[in-house]
């Protein structure tokens, strides 16, 4: 078993060192070290093995063109197996709604666009699949920091395994990158200095979607909130933005699903919407999407939905067509196999980007550099990365929070864009999105870095 | 002799090589490149291209425009006696910026999708080959007679250097972030490389092949991250280059030899274009988003006019 492993590994392991089409050296695809899967007999030993084989094969490789041989920077990609997150939408009748995907190929791109830095930074940016069974993905960070040298990490992780992430990584040289996790908890109460969350925040999302309804002058809001525990944290964001902007919610029903009669004043949309005081929009927070497929022209008043269906705030969109955005779907549809690109790709792209930028900036791997390059360039004026959104995007020293525009999504289109015209700040527009500075009680700025 | 006589009268009756001082506007949306008379500063005659014309470049006599349409995988050869299409080259995937090399007879041009450099033969159209370049390659620019080539790459941040002989890159230079295009300054020894994320030019010395300065850019009144450069253009004289600050809403003015910016001045949304004319005086500003070009009085730099230019006009060249 090892011996058939490792000859597969080999093959996958072979560095490219064309000179027109220079590649990061190895994708260590299917590494099984961490999964757990006992009954499925690939040992923990038989894959570190391998592993092993791996590194020494790229240490070893003989340079080309008597150039010094690559080094290899890895990226540890930490998931889980039944996430469910990732579980199909569907309805009773089983059709499916929303097929949402892991963002691994985002990442991918990302190595894939960091391929020609590799002539002057002579490191490969490797992409390793760390796939775990719930509950293990701090147990599987610890041992691949320990016994393989990992140092950064992409967290596509639900909020609970990155608590445990951040716990196992606190006070070490690493740096994870939350791509998946909107929470607004993580980025407030857990506050770690090991993570960096590049996907938006709830808060964030709440900020972008209420700043274009203002702009529009619709400012009398009807609030649903759906079961689900997702649901009440966007619902909480969304209060929390509507004092900020000056947003009225004229009511906030906490819907019920089903078609039990005596509730229907709470699981009929119609009725839902029947409330004597008048409102401009209907915000529906409902993850399950049960409640927010039937709003559309089913509410009393003739009034657009926005939230879970409609308009929705969004790191990323497959229509969006500025600012190189044609380009960079282009090559995640390739990469996908013809998916659209989601906001959680776009962080997983963005997160590899930002390491690799970093690499080049600092001429360096060291991940105390990285780090430091990383939360700088947010500091210094001018500083940021190009997240093909227009605005430089950067991270937050407070609570290491990526700033970023937002896009407000309709499904085959992108209406508007955040910040919006005419919402300023002191520093940087972007900080009008999400928790600025004195908003949150995470200062990591202020922490003795 | 007024501009629109010169333009209709110079088929036969004129020598190839005069030239008319008419504007050309390329409008990505409008698919057309639009003819300016820059005396009534006004529209005169209206081209149909391929769909999305972006750069443009004439040859030396005159004779031909070529224009990148990005939408239909084209360059579109406009016979600028006639005003029409009158042959196309097929490219790859999303042309966008190109150069010509008469004297090689070769174009080259930045394929944003492919994230390659194709070589194409300015005759036949033949393709002649491709350099791989990083992902999004946009901006290109010959040097040394044309056996240097400078290719942006937008998302790797880098400027390559490529021996057009051997056709290979000799040289990966790491510069601001988003490098969009070039300019040459201070007699060619300088290679000027607006970088639109970082808000600035990155000046790189040719002959170090390094980066040898920065320039920064805040117009009055805006924040850093508004400011995101992409056109440029150095005056005739050398002695002033002006970069179209994209969201930032101005031009800045750019003294060549002390790198110091001595003007900004507010123009329309999202100046990208920008063009000098040969005789100095005149300065033209394709506003994307706002859909019309500035004219500005040079040295005054005193805006004369907005002409509307049809959808997303994305860039100028002047005959004259």
């Amino acid at each position: 078993m090892i011996e058939s492993l490792t000859a597969i590994l080999i093959f996958a392991c072979v560095p490219t060192f064309g000179w027109s089409d220079v590649v990061p050296a190895a994708r260590c695809r299917g590494w099984p070290a961490f999964a757990g899967h006992d009954g499925m007999g690939w040992s923990r030993q038989a894959a570190k093995a391998v592993v092993g084989a791996c590194a020494v094969l790229l240490s070893t490789m003989p340079a080309a063109h008597g150039q010094q041989a690559l080094a290899k920077l890895v990226i540890g990609y930490v998931e889980i197996e039944d996430d469910p997150r990732y579980e199909p939408i569907r309805t009773t009748e089983r059709i499916i709604l929303k097929a949402p995907h892991r963002p691994f190929a985002g990442a991918s791109v990302g190595v894939d666009d960091a391929a020609a830095l590799v002539r002057v930074t002579r490191t490969a940016l490797v992409l390793e699949r760390i796939t775990v069974a719930p509950g293990k993905a701090a147990e599987a960070i610890a041992t691949a920091r320990k016994e393989s040298g990992v140092a950064l990490f992409l967290l596509d992780l639900p909020p609970d395994e990155i608590r445990a992430a951040a716990a196992v990584l606190k006070g070490t040289q690493s740096l994870a990158f939350n791509v998946s996790s909107p929470e607004d908890g993580l980025r407030r109460g857990m506050c770690a200095a090991e993570v960096v969350h590049v996907t938006p925040s709830h808060a964030m999302r709440a900020d972008a979607l209420l700043q274009h309804l203002v702009s529009r002058k619709w400012r009398d809001v009807l609030l649903l909130e759906g079961p689900e525990a997702g649901d009440a944290a966007v619902a909480e964001a969304l209060l929390r933005s509507a004092k900020k902007f000056g947003v009225r919610i004229v009511a906030h029903q906490k819907f019920k699903l089903g078609n039990d009669p005596r509730d229907r004043e709470l699981n009929n949309p119609a009725l839902l919407t029947a409330i004597n005081r008048d409102y401009d929009v209907v915000i529906v927070a409902d993850e399950g999407l049960e409640m927010a497929r039937h709003l559309p022209f089913r509410t009393t008043r003739p009034r657009p939905i926005a939230g879970a269906i409609g308009l929705e705030a969004e790191a990323w969109h497959w229509t969006w067509d500025r600012n190189g955005g044609p380009q960079v779907n282009g090559r995640f549809q390739v990469k996908s196999g013809g998916q659209q690109m989601s906001s959680s790709d776009w962080a997983a792209w963005m997160a590899v980007k930002m390491i690799s930028e970093a690499v080049v900036r600092t001429e360096s791997t060291d991940v105390a550099r990285l780090k430091q390059h990383l939360v700088k360039a947010g500091i210094e004026a001018g500083g940021g990365f190009d997240g093909g959104k227009g605005l430089a995007v950067s991270v937050r020293a407070w609570d290491q929070q990526v700033r970023q525009p937002m896009l407000l999504a309709t499904p085959l289109g992108v209406a508007a864009t955040a910040p919006v015209d005419g919402f300023l700040h002191q520093t940087n527009r972007l900080d009008t999105l999400g928790d600025d500075a004195a908003e949150t009680p995470c200062r990591l700025d202020l922490r003795a870095r | 002799m007024s501009a629109v006589a010169a333009v209709a009268g110079r088929g036969a009756a004129q020598p190839a090589g005069s030239r008319t001082g008419l504007a050309y506007v390329s409008a990505e949306k409008s698919n057309a490149v639009f003819v300016v008379d820059p005396l009534k500063m006004q529209i005169i005659k209206t081209i149909k291209t391929s769909r999305r014309p972006r750069d443009m470049h004439f040859l030396a006599d005159r004779t031909r425009l070529y224009v990148a349409c990005g939408d239909a995988d084209m360059i579109d050869v406009i016979d600028t006696a006639k005003a029409e299409v009158v042959s196309r080259i097929k490219t790859g995937k999303s042309p966008e910026l190109f150069a010509i090399d008469e004297a090689r007879r070769r174009i080259y041009v930045a394929n944003e999708d492919d994230a390659e450099l194709g070589i194409f033969d300015l005759d036949k159209g033949w393709r002649l080959g491709a350099i791989k370049t990083g992902g999004e390659p946009e901006g290109v620019i010959l040097a040394d007679e044309g056996r240097t080539i400078y290719v942006t790459s937008e998302v790797a941040n880098l400027v390559h250097v490529i021996d057009a002989d051997k056709g290979a890159i000799v040289k990966d230079i790491v510069v601001g972030n988003r490098p969009r295009r070039f300019a040459l300054a201070n007699g060619a020894k300088e290679l000027w490389v607006t970088c639109e994320l970082s808000g600035e030019v990155t000046v790189i010395d040719r002959e170090k092949m390094a980066v040898s300065a920065r320039i920064a850019f805040l117009p009055p009144g805006m924040q850093r991250s508004d400011v995101t450069p992409v056109g440029m253009a150095v005056s005739p004289d050398g002695k002033k280059a002006y970069v179209g600050l994209g969201q930032a809403a101005h031009v800045a003015e750019v003294d060549v030899a002390t790198r110091q910016v001595t003007g900004y001045v507010l123009v329309g949304k999202r100046p990208w274009g920008v063009a000098v004319s040969r005789d100095g005086r005149r300065l033209w500003v394709a506003n994307g988003l706002s859909d019309d070009v500035t004219v500005m009085e040079l040295p005054s730099r005193r805006p004369l006019t907005s002409i509307p230019a049809g959808r997303t006009p994305w860039g100028i060249v002047i005959d004259d």
